[in-house]
């Protein structure tokens, strides 16, 4: 039981390190630029590289080409009702929907407001999503890569479309297709016929047409295997499903399970150790490594200790318990609500809670993913975080609050460079010497922009948070009351915010079709609100860390000396570790003690 | 500028023939020649070589030959996968449950170990007291509101039957009414709860259910009446029994049985949860082809160990079955259930 708890997790975390290293020497050699194209990729390789950009050109180039993709979006998306690939006959999205899904797709959250089964044709899959897949996933890569380039005081950044071009063919391509060949052999459909009707195997069992003939089952399927692989190479997150990665025809068996998993953790592991590379320097980028290694056991443990090696408290006993409510009519302003004791359910629950859990992945494969998906950002999901146990759903939630822990394409790591700047910046002061990071000094200029960057995420969660949940535009979304209620809403801006995409997917945010009689009462307000906090807490993020590196570079290298704050030891992990907890979990230690841990407190069952 | 959106446009059209074009269309190919089994979804084929289902996906199973699917917060659409979404803490999952053990639950020692519980739900409600207090019925409705309003939109009889009891009762509406001034005109789902809490008294140790009675001339007739045993008041009430009786043991069902997947459509249920199942289809099985119960359970657990797999071979989970699988392995063997 011990090991088939406890094996997955630690070998999903061995591998993924493994693999890291050699992938991060291939990724840097390529975008250094070393390689050797063949012809025909140098023909366009010679089209986009128009030349050298500085951190500016490099920018807008960045947000031109991403302004350029939301149309292209929304055209392709509107357009669903008349392009080929729909023999559902598919309708259109409501343009609210439309507007959050683009965004949604195109910030590398996919946080879905639809169910892909229900509402996408394969046209839509594929031309849409795929497409957004792979190159929201290339942007936060590129931008770490004109980061890097800068702190290395480089004469120009790069050219941002031959980054991009190099990102896709020489990476995400070719891992893409043999991750898609490895989900095909373990069962993922790849057709493009829309679904199949099956007579089941006891007729009837699905109920009755309305002319007495027994109900068939409809299978939908699709280009599957394609979507799978870059969906979770690109942490992305968004499924080809509505269930996402615990769809059985996404995610077969427990060995695809495992490849799902360690899909999301590849490259962004190998990105902190390429970012080391490429500055030449090698233990400082461990340093980083083991910091997020320290953090994601951290959220991993918690998270299998508490969802699969306690049962779910909705079955089990609790004893009778007396509750101070605060009441301004009692005397003394507290009244005591008495709740009886609740006896046992007899279920045997020695596997954890299993409700919202898929079996075939293995005991512990729920909420390991439920950790690796927020870490990476990816937001995927292989169980239902709504059915969490209440204190196991904190791991997640951290996950998204820090946002730095290897993080998505790119941007994990350039959160905890934000971090790393704030570190030194505090140690900087608390010694009385001007701080410096890679032999540059830290100015007002660029801890403010680290500032700003940093500032952006509590704000996008908790400002929206508190709109939705002291408003009827929140209430009538929570599908679970009390302090869960809440907890769905938090978790719906945390995602956004965090651009990672899983949900609590009970609070009603599904407008559906555009003709859909009876869409959830308050689905616009969350499309809208839920995309402006994407759009924001995406480029913000990029943009003012790249300009803070760009100011960083320029700057004179002083040299080594013996007052300088190393960056390779172990007390400089330490005070990372303690920046990140500090600043980046206390901002969020009120809302958390609203939601989870409220619930987790009880009493339980809640409501009803 | 210019530059800029012509070669945004450029780099778009390439990476669109790219990841939408080339890349799909090969991996489409390669599922052609290599992997047309799982291309197209892995179809199983049933005794008459018609498609009856993916291996993957799981598909309901009512009969008592067959085993039985973990419950599906999709109805086993799959064409809509869904989970529950409901939270650990929201007393709708613990109320599911329990409704889905009252008819199954049996004792585990004591001298009436392995009987079912469920007639001494029936005697215990007869006597009409929860937790000392009199009027059972009235105490769930009163409790459980939203339990109250869900029996009333269950069904269009319910809310007629509440409809007719509101006609009848025009003083306690009109009661409800003063304390309710938001709701002048209230809709039997409304009058949920004070409808039970009047029933309660006029019932005493009775529940409303559906009846079907035959009438003179062979026709059928289902209709509301007041009972006091049947499978809605071992389900219904299997919760409020629990309470009054924390600490008889019961024998646990394995977890499985009762929670839902998460996409509504794992198409596996541990094998525990097949051999707690295996009497019933044994039984079954064996009055059907009216064999020896004993043969018969050596064969299916043939069936069962013969399909058992684990995840990553034992190394991350227990032994699970593929509830399509193993069911069609019965089909074959022992031709359509007879029912």
């Amino acid at each position: 039981m011990f090991l088939q708890i406890w094996f997955l997790p630690f070998a999903l975390l061995a591998t993924a390190t493994l693999i890291a290293i050699p992938l991060s020497g291939y990724m840097a050699w390529i975008m250094d630029g070393k390689y050797k194209p063949l012809p025909v990729l140098r023909w366009f390789e010679k089209r986009l590289n128009f030349g050298e950009q500085n951190w500016k050109q490099y920018t807008v180039s960045l947000l031109i080409f991403n302004a350029l993709l939301f149309v292209y979006g929304f055209v392709v998306l509107s357009l669903q009702p008349w392009m080929p690939l729909n023999p559902r006959k598919l309708g259109m999205l409501a343009p609210t929907t439309i507007f959050n899904t683009v965004i949604s797709f195109m910030t590398n959250t996919d946080l879905q407001h639809y169910s892909g089964d229900v509402s996408f044709s394969n046209f839509s899959q594929t031309f849409f999503c795929i497409t957004m897949l792979f190159i929201s996933a290339a942007v936060g890569l590129s931008a770490l890569t004109a980061i890097i380039r800068a702190l290395r005081s480089d004469k120009s950044v790069g050219n941002y479309f031959l980054d991009m071009w190099r990102v896709l063919v020489y990476m995400f391509v070719p891992a893409a297709f043999l991750y898609g060949l490895l989900f095909l052999q373990q069962g993922s459909p790849m057709t493009y016929k829309s679904d199949v009707q099956v007579a089941t195997l006891e007729p009837g069992a699905m109920g009755t047409t309305p002319t007495g003939q027994p109900q068939l089952q409809t299978i939908v399927v699709g280009p599957v295997a394609a979507f799978e692989s870059m969906k979770m190479l690109g942490t992305n997150g968004g499924g080809f499903f509505g269930m996402n990665s615990a769809h059985p025809y996404e995610n077969p068996t427990a060995f695809s399970n495992f490849f799902d998993t360690l899909a999301m953790m590849m490259f962004p592991f190998a990105l902190v150790l390429m970012y080391g590379r490429m500055l030449k320097k090698t233990r400082h980028a461990w340093v980083i490594f083991s910091v997020m290694m320290v953090l994601m056991l951290g959220t991993i443990v918690w998270s299998v200790h508490f969802d699969t090696q306690k049962p779910n408290p909705g079955l089990t006993a609790h004893p009778a318990k007396t509750y101070q409510v605060l009441d301004a009519s009692a005397a003394g302003g507290k009244r005591a609500v008495n709740v009886p004791a609740v006896a046992a359910l007899p279920v045997d629950q020695h596997l954890g809670n299993l409700e919202g859990k898929e079996l075939r992945f293995g005991t512990s494969a729920g909420a390991t993913f439920a950790a690796v998906t927020v870490d990476q950002t990816c937001g995927a999901v292989n169980a239902e975080h709504d059915s969490l146990n209440p204190i196991a759903a904190l791991s997640p939630m951290v996950g998204m609050w820090l946002n730095c822990i290897y993080g998505g394409k790119g941007v994990g790591m350039i959160n905890m460079l934000l971090f790393l700047i704030i570190g030194i910046f505090i140690a900087g002061q608390m010694v009385g010497r001007t701080p410096e990071y890679l032999g540059k000094k830290i100015d007002a200029r660029v801890v403010k922009l680290a500032i700003i960057a940093l500032l952006v995420h509590p704000l996008m969660i908790l400002m929206p948070t508190g709109l939705f949940a002291g408003t009827s535009w929140g209430l009538k979304a929570e599908s679970n009351p009390g302090a869960h209620g809440f907890s769905q809403i938090l978790y719906q801006f945390s995602s956004a915010s965090a651009n990672n995409g899983s949900a609590f997917d009970g609070l009603g945010v599904d407008y559906g079709l555009n003709n859909n009689p009876s869409p959830a009462p308050t689905a616009r307000q969350f499309d809208i609100a839920a995309g402006l906090v994407m759009l924001f807490s995406r480029y913000l993020p990029i943009i003012a860390p790249i300009a803070m590196a760009a100011f960083l570079g320029i700057k004179k290298t002083s040299p080594f000396g013996a007052g300088t704050l190393r960056d390779d030891t172990f007390t400089f992990g330490f005070l990372l570790i303690g920046t990140i907890v500090i600043i980046g979990a206390l901002l969020f230690l009120p809302a958390a003690a609203l939601g989870p841990v409220a619930e987790h407190f009880g009493p339980i069952p809640f409501g009803g | 500028m210019t530059r800029y959106i012509s070669k945004s446009v450029f780099l778009l059209i390439a990476s669109v023939v790219l990841v939408c074009g080339i890349y799909p269309g090969a991996l489409w190919l390669m599922g052609r020649i290599f992997f047309p089994f799982q291309a197209s979804g892995s179809l199983l084929r049933g005794p008459n070589g018609k498609v009856i289902g993916s291996k993957l996906i799981s598909q309901p199973f009512t009969k008592d030959e067959y085993f039985w699917p973990r419950p599906s917060a999709a109805s086993y659409n799959a064409a809509a996968s869904s989970s529950s979404a409901i939270a650990a803490s929201n007393y709708a999952l613990r109320a599911r449950v329990a409704t889905m053990l009252g008819p199954i639950v049996k004792y585990a020692n004591g001298p009436k170990a392995g009987q079912l519980v469920a007639p001494d739900i029936e005697a215990w409600f007869q006597k009409d007291h929860y937790q000392g207090q009199p009027h059972i019925v009235a105490q769930w409705a009163d409790g459980h509101n939203e339990l109250a309003q869900a029996w009333v939109t269950a069904d269009p009889t319910h809310a007629a039957y509440v409809q007719a009891w509101a006609n009848a009762h025009s003083v306690l509406v009109k009661q409800w009414i003063q304390q309710n001034p938001g709701t002048p005109n209230p809709q039997p789902t409304d009058l949920a709860v004070p409808f039970f809490e009047n029933f309660s008294k006029e019932h005493p140790g009775k529940f409303p259910s559906a009846v079907t009675a035959t009438l003179p001339g062979g026709k059928t007739q289902t209709q509301i009446v007041p009972v006091s045993v049947g499978t809605d008041i071992q389900s219904t009430f299997f919760d409020m029994w629990r309470n009054d009786h924390p600490h008889v043991p019961l024998q646990k069902v394995p977890g499985d049985y009762v929670t839902t997947s998460a996409s509504g459509l794992g198409p596996d249920i541990t094998m525990e949860n097949a051999e707690y199942q295996l009497s019933r289809v044994v039984a079954k099985w064996a009055s059907d082809l009216k064999r020896n119960p004993a043969t018969v359970r050596t064969e299916i657990q043939q069936i069962l160990d013969q399909n058992a797999h684990a995840p990553l071979d034992r190394l991350a989970g227990e032994k699970l079955i593929n509830v399509l699988e193993v069911n069609l392995a019965l089909r074959e063997k022992y031709g359509a259930p007879t029912s």
